[in-house]
């Protein structure tokens, strides 16, 4: 019973992961670059909420939405305005590209700290939890689990089975031959940043329901995102999910029986492991 | 070519470059509709270069390239296609991990739906194997089937004027015949034809004329018999 319990836990920490991955892993799939400053718009977004949800009284699930807009049109203007003109100049646009989102991750993690201060904080939200068969369920990790895996779904539906999605996987698969089918591939990749910000943003809401948040967790949502989609394979979206299930899992079952810094620990032992095991995983899969 | 009506594809006076080189000076060249023309030229001649111009992929330093009579050099690349500039890319630049069925429809994407379904029966009746592989992402496709695709894709824009970069490329000969084929058919529907091609006898047997490319200029054209015939053209080939 114990194991089915750390099952379940792992499984709705796995569905937010995904969530957290998957934004960071359209992004990189589209675009070729690595977004450093994705952890900066997670912790944005959930401290925000917590802002909204201790003023205001209201669900923090209200800020979703809003946050998801907000943000999606923040990151759009970003692409246009800073990404899309480094990217068009430098030689080197992937390292260029990395300064840039390394910068701006320092721009929001300051912005955060002067708006809410470096305090780690969670919002007091559905702090019950439910049993069925004997199992615990906590109330907030299970919205917050299912809310991720039905947005991280809803992302691979549209990607897979709209005509609007294929030209978004058909830009990042080759941009000559987007625009060989008059496809706008400098629009797909603003819209792919965006829509990478925007469900970046709506993690950051789910996230605060589950876990404490300071500005200087930004990096460790980074990270905790590239060892996800380093694992699972880069711009390999069903290969994320599974790294995201296997990593809620293994967090699960190695904070219940060796504690928090064994969780904490975990994601990067992994890297490493993959690294130095499979290191053909860290060039994107044709 | 009747005065009143402009050619299919007019590229006068072009000077491009691709970073800090100049690729291609001073080219002109005419494409009238139905008709099929070769740019032929060994390796580096500024074939591929020549082609990516007027796609939009590369914007041009100098000249005017029109379509029917209206200038379309300094557009967008997607908006080149959209206004009837089909382009078979070198290297083929399909989606390896789409299906065929998805090449199809992200190139018919900007068409009317019921033109589109015109189209699509037809690019499968000209590409018979392709309705087999419908379902197949491109990547696990054979050359030559990755080569029909590229063209399908093309043509599923509904082009005027169809660029083809090296269809021949590590494809076997009888694929090669099989691809050039088609060329009649497309003809017939009025579509004009730019095909670059490194092979002398093979740009040569699919064109009524051609024109020779060598260090970024057109050194030679005419017809295909006349070139055929011209050992000019074999010297341009090897340098002399």
């Amino acid at each position: 019973m114990l194991l089915l319990q750390l099952l379940v836990n792992g499984i709705l920490l796995g569905g937010l992961y995904v969530l957290i991955a998957q934004s960071l892993n359209l992004i990189f799939g589209v675009m070729g670059i690595v977004n450093l400053a994705h952890g900066g718009f997670i912790v944005l977004a959930g401290l925000f909420t917590y802002w909204f949800a201790t003023t205001s009284g209201l669900s923090p699930l209200f800020v979703l939405p809003l946050a998801f807009v907000a943000m999606g049109l923040a990151g759009a203007l970003i692409e246009r305005f800073l990404v899309e003109p480094l990217m068009l100049r430098e030689r080197r646009a992937d390292l260029a590209s990395l300064m840039l989102t390394f910068g701006l991750s320092f721009v929001l993690v300051q912005l955060a700290l002067n708006l809410w201060g470096s305090d780690f904080v969670s919002v007091p939200y559905l702090q019950s939890s439910y049993r069925f068969r004997g199992l615990n369920f906590d109330a907030a990790l299970s919205i917050s689990g299912v809310f991720a895996a039905v947005i991280s779904a809803s992302l691979y539906v549209w990607l897979n089975y709209t005509l609007s999605g294929k030209s978004l996987l058909a830009a990042s698969q080759s941009p000559t031959g987007a625009l060989s089918c008059g496809i706008d591939v400098g629009r797909v990749r603003m819209v792919a940043f965006g829509i990478g910000v925007g469900l970046a943003a709506a993690a950051g809401v789910l996230v605060i329901v589950v876990l404490a948040l300071a500005p200087q967790s930004a990096n460790d949502f980074t990270l905790l995102a590239f060892v996800i989609i380093a694992l699972g394979g880069l711009g390999n979206y069903l290969g994320v999910v599974a790294a995201s299930l296997l990593l809620g899992l293994a967090q699960s079952v190695a904070g219940y029986f060796w504690g928090g810094n064994a969780e904490y620990v975990l994601p990067y032992l992994l890297l490493l492991l993959v690294m130095v095991a499979r290191p053909q995983r860290f060039r994107q899969s044709p | 070519m009747t005065e009143d009506r402009p050619a299919a594809l007019a590229v006068e006076g072009v000077v491009a470059a691709v970073g800090p080189l100049k690729i291609l000076q001073d080219v002109s060249l005419v494409v009238n509709a139905g008709e099929a023309v070769a740019v032929l030229g060994a390796n580096g001649a500024g074939k591929t270069t020549l082609l990516r111009t007027i796609a939009g992929l590369n914007i041009p330093r100098e000249g005017t390239i029109r379509l029917h009579g209206e200038a379309i050099e300094g557009l967008p690349a997607h908006r080149i296609t959209r206004a009837g500039i089909g382009h078979v890319p070198s290297g083929r630049e399909l989606f390896p991990r789409l299906s065929v069925g998805d090449h199809l429809e992200l190139g018919g994407r900007f068409s009317l739906p019921a033109r589109r379904a015109l189209l699509r029966s037809r690019v499968l009746d000209m590409f018979a194997v392709l309705r087999e592989r419908i379902g197949q992402r491109a990547g696990t496709l054979s050359g030559g089937e990755q080569q029909m695709l590229a063209i399908a894709r093309a043509l599923m824009t509904d082009p005027r004027v169809l660029l083809l970069d090296e269809p021949s490329m590590g494809l076997a000969p009888k694929i090669v015949l099989s691809v050039f084929e088609t060329f009649p058919i497309l003809r017939e529907q009025g579509v004009a034809i730019l095909l670059a091609e490194q092979s002398l006898s093979l740009g040569l047997a699919a064109a009524d004329r051609a024109y020779v490319m060598d260090h970024g200029r057109i050194v030679l054209s005419g017809t295909a018999a006349e070139l055929a015939s011209d050992s000019r053209v074999a010297d341009t080939y090897l340098g002399r």
